[in-house]
């Protein structure tokens, strides 16, 4: 090597490593990252305890990590690399067929699942008002035709089944409903939400189930809100060359109340809340997102009143069941410590719907509380 | 502290780094050896005492010895050597075999040894190794013992081998320890061998290991024939470019501060027989069982018999080194057969054979060892074994085998082509001015890529801490 090339060398291995480093330390440090929708680690704390357990270190790890420079960049360029070098899943997600991102689906634990289903029909002696349960496939299970090829994934159509013709509960035969229009834009690309059509399948099947007449999509006018979502899937990804999803309802808000309870006590919401429009997690737009319970009170007031034990899906088919109902309590049971018994007592609930996705169901660990 | 995070390239080397060469040179050692301190104490929290333990005993023992010989008290010198080598094999027994010898006789119903879950101290099996060898060298009057406690201590924290080596002997750093020159060739040669080094452990070592993972993940009724062997494969290069790249980024950290290394592998699997297969891996492992265990045992001066017996110790010896588990010795003892075997009949044969037959042997006999050093339970490792070789009942191949395969062949590819020294030949062929152009957009993208992996490093495994 000659003198010349050897500082050329050193000087770019130098510049780079102190270069990250100190532009890394200059600029100013962000909380939470809109792209990859998530918190970012915070400044790990100095003290005896955190050195001497460790944690010190970890946390100052994620700290370089999270707060890196050109950070969105970096996983940018991994997931590109990973797709070049013949990858066909990244993070965890795997690149389907027409812009897809599919969360990959591994085989659950049976014996969790059996456990939970004993909560399920724990709740179903608890109650003397009929209890539904609805599980949700996944896109991966719906649209495995746009997995890449053999991509392994839990069969989810056997597992549901089994677990439906073990519990004592009513169930919902979501999946031959979604797989029915599974040529359909039923689920986002980008997001592992169902879209508001999907939502209409499964509110017409659950309307079905429990004896009520199903919605028809024809007296409804689809609005396209926004077309530029980019969901959780694209977000943990890394992935950054599919085009973004849009954004439909079917059902005007008017003539419902709704009282979003974010931090326990009462607060006026909506249906629809615009704001999240303008942000990423624009998800959200639906009841304003994740909350520990939400009332949503029609102008049907003769129709009975459902409670939803809810995960975010819940969220984008409460509008059709505005439709059937008088009232509908979507009940999360990850912030909502109330007993599920009591509240259907306290607020004359006449059914009650166990609605999850197949992965959140497979891994919430929260499921026993629909016992108590 | 592991090479391949963020912070340890883009905090800990550059601020190391820019203090190392801003300090006058003799306070070089002293700014070493805290900043290995600090790289150690990042990792293991509790048994920093351990290595300072062992540093201190073996700068005395090496005074000792020294003083004792000087004296002509050989016998003295004799009884230090043998305090050094009982007191760090003592505290490798005790935390890293204690409780592997007490579970093993509870399961045979002796209890007269509690399991008391230690957890191995990072880097114990390497740096009670160097301690000892230093003491020994200076009683074979290979080195001078040294008399700076600060020196030694940097010789036996020294960060770029402290944790997963290569086991580096004092005799062969002690004058560098001393005095050493550091150039900017030197530095950008450095530059060149980290790179390497790094790009193996994060583009091809993790890569591959999430693959070997899966199928060490699967029940044996989920496996396929096809599938076994590409998962064995995939260890086998996770294992080959973990472990030579940390050494190659050790070879390369070590140049940037001015020291020079001796080679840890050499293409192990381009060998033809596993004797070569042994002349190419982990080389400084090796070579210190053969100067420290087998020739003190008589090597081969002796018996056949007693020189059959001295490899047996050593290959049982190189085996448990690797991990306090039953699969490490039968690993260890699967190589002193097949190495007998190499010696007694085998070495004629494989001489007269076409070249091609003879990497065929090896790697499959390296593949199959690898399938025995990857799984701790017997159990999973013999239904392992079953399906690869055709009698687990299961078929031979399925739609997840075609998509790991599909998905991996490209690195499993590259891992191939980079296990020879095929590109380095072909890089050596070009003209200077080539070399250069070649170097540089290799060291950018380099950089470029490996920090986006080190960034996003959902998994970033370290194979080491069972050593």
């Amino acid at each position: 090597m000659t003198k010349k090339f050897s500082v050329f060398l050193t000087a770019l291995f130098c510049a780079f490593i102190g270069g990250v480093l100190l532009i890394s330390l200059v600029l100013p440090k962000k909380d939470f990252s809109p792209l990859e929708n998530r918190y970012l680690q915070k400044p790990p704390k100095l003290s005896l305890s955190t050195l001497q357990d460790g944690s010190f270190m970890e946390d100052a790890e994620d700290y370089v990590s999270d707060h890196i420079v050109g950070r969105d960049f970096w996983v940018a360029l991994k997931a590109w690399s990973e797709r070049v070098s013949g990858k066909q899943e990244n993070n965890g997600v795997y690149f389907g067929k027409e812009d897809t991102l599919i969360n990959r689906v591994d085989n659950p634990n049976m014996d969790k699942l059996t456990t939970d289903m004993g909560y399920v029909d724990a709740l179903v002696g608890n109650l003397s008002v009929p209890v539904y349960l609805g599980l949700i496939p996944t896109s991966a299970a719906i649209w495995a035709d746009r997995l890449p090829a053999g991509a392994p994934t839990a069969d989810e159509q056997a597992i549901i089944d089994q677990l439906y013709f073990s519990t004592g509960a009513n169930t919902i035969d979501l999946y031959q409903a979604l797989a029915e229009h599974s040529e359909e834009d039923i689920y986002y690309r980008t997001d592992h939400h169902w879209t508001s059509l999907g939502a209409y399948y499964g509110a017409n099947v659950l309307l079905e189930t429990m004896g009520l007449e199903p919605l028809d999509l024809d007296h409804y006018q689809k609005t396209t809100v926004t077309d530029a979502f980019y969901g959780t899937t694209f977000s943990t990804s890394g992935v950054r060359w599919v085009k973004p999803d849009c954004i439909d309802t079917y059902i005007p808000a008017d003539g419902v109340t709704v009282t979003s309870y974010f931090d326990g006590t009462p607060s006026q919401g909506s249906l629809y809340v615009d704001s999240y429009l303008d942000v990423k997690d624009k998800y959200s737009y639906f009841l304003g997102g994740n909350q520990p319970l939400c009332v949503i009170e029609t102008e049907h007031t003769d129709a009975p009143k459902v409670l939803i034990v809810r995960d975010s899906n819940a969220d984008s088919l409460a509008p059709f069941l505005t439709e059937r109902f008088s009232e509908i309590h979507l009940f999360d049971l990850r912030y909502n410590l109330t007993s599920v018994k009591d509240y259907v007592a306290q607020n004359d609930i006449d059914t009650v719907v166990v609605l999850y996705s197949f992965s959140n169901f497979a891994s919430d660990p929260y499921l026993f509380l629909l016992g108590r | 502290m592991v090479f391949s995070t963020p912070l340890f390239l883009f905090v800990f080397l550059s601020l190391t780094l820019l203090v190392y060469y801003l300090v006058p040179r003799c306070l070089r050692n002293l700014v070493l050896l805290c900043s290995s301190l600090f790289f150690y104490y990042w990792g293991e929290q509790d048994y920093v005492n351990i290595m300072f333990l062992s540093t201190a005993i073996d700068f005395i023992h090496g005074m000792l010895v020294e003083r004792c010989k000087a004296k002509g008290n050989d016998k003295g010198a004799r009884w230090a050597v043998a305090s050094s080598v009982v007191f760090n094999l003592a505290l490798l027994f005790f935390f890293k075999y204690w409780d592997f010898i007490a579970s093993s006789l509870q399961a045979v119903g002796l209890n007269f040894m509690p399991v008391l879950n230690i957890h191995l101290p990072i880097g114990i099996s390497f740096y009670t190794f160097q301690t000892m060898s230093y003491t020994i060298d200076v009683y074979r009057g290979d080195t001078r013992a040294q008399r700076n406690v600060l020196n030694f201590g940097t010789f036996v924290t020294l960060f770029p081998q402290l944790i997963a080596g290569p086991i580096i002997k004092y005799k062969d750093l002690g004058d560098q320890i001393d005095r050493r020159n550091t150039t900017t060739e030197k530095f950008a040669s450095g530059v060149q061998i980290f790179m390497v080094g790094l790009g193996k452990k994060l583009l091809i070592a993790n890569n591959v290991g999430m693959l070997w993972d899966t199928y060490k993940a699967m029940a044996p009724g989920e496996l396929t024939v096809a599938g076994a062997w590409m998962g064995v494969l995939a260890f086998s290069f996770q294992i080959y470019f973990d472990f030579s790249g940390y050494s190659d980024m050790a070879t390369g950290l070590g140049r940037m501060l001015g020291f020079e290394f001796l080679p840890n592998f050499n293409y192990p699997y381009i060998s033809r027989s596993i004797t070569e297969f042994w002349r190419r891996w982990h080389i400084s492992l090796s070579t210190w069982f053969k100067e420290y265990l087998y020739i003190p045992l008589g090597g081969n001066r002796c018996s056949k018999g007693r020189w059959v017996f001295n490899l047996l110790v050593v290959w049982a010896a190189t085996g448990i080194w690797h991990g306090a588990s039953w699969n490490y010795l039968l690993w260890g003892l699967y190589f002193f057969i097949l190495l007998m075997a190499e010696r007694f009949f085998l070495r004629s044969l494989l001489a007269k054979a076409p070249a091609f037959l003879g990497h065929v042997y090896t790697l499959f006999l390296v593949l199959v060892s690898w399938a025995i050093f990857g799984l701790e339970d017997f159990s999973q490792l013999t239904a392992y074994l079953k399906v690869m070789f055709g009698l687990g009942g299961v078929p031979l191949a399925n739609g997840a085998a075609g998509y790991y395969l599909f998905s991996y062949l490209p690195i499993l590819c590259a891992a191939a082509l980079a296990s020879t020294p095929l590109g380095v030949r072909l890089y050596r062929r070009g003209n200077v001015r080539v070399q250069q152009v070649v170097c540089t957009l290799s060291v950018l993208a380099g950089l470029l890529v490996c920090t986006a992996y080190l960034v996003d490093g959902t998994y970033n495994p370290f194979l080491y801490f069972r050593f």
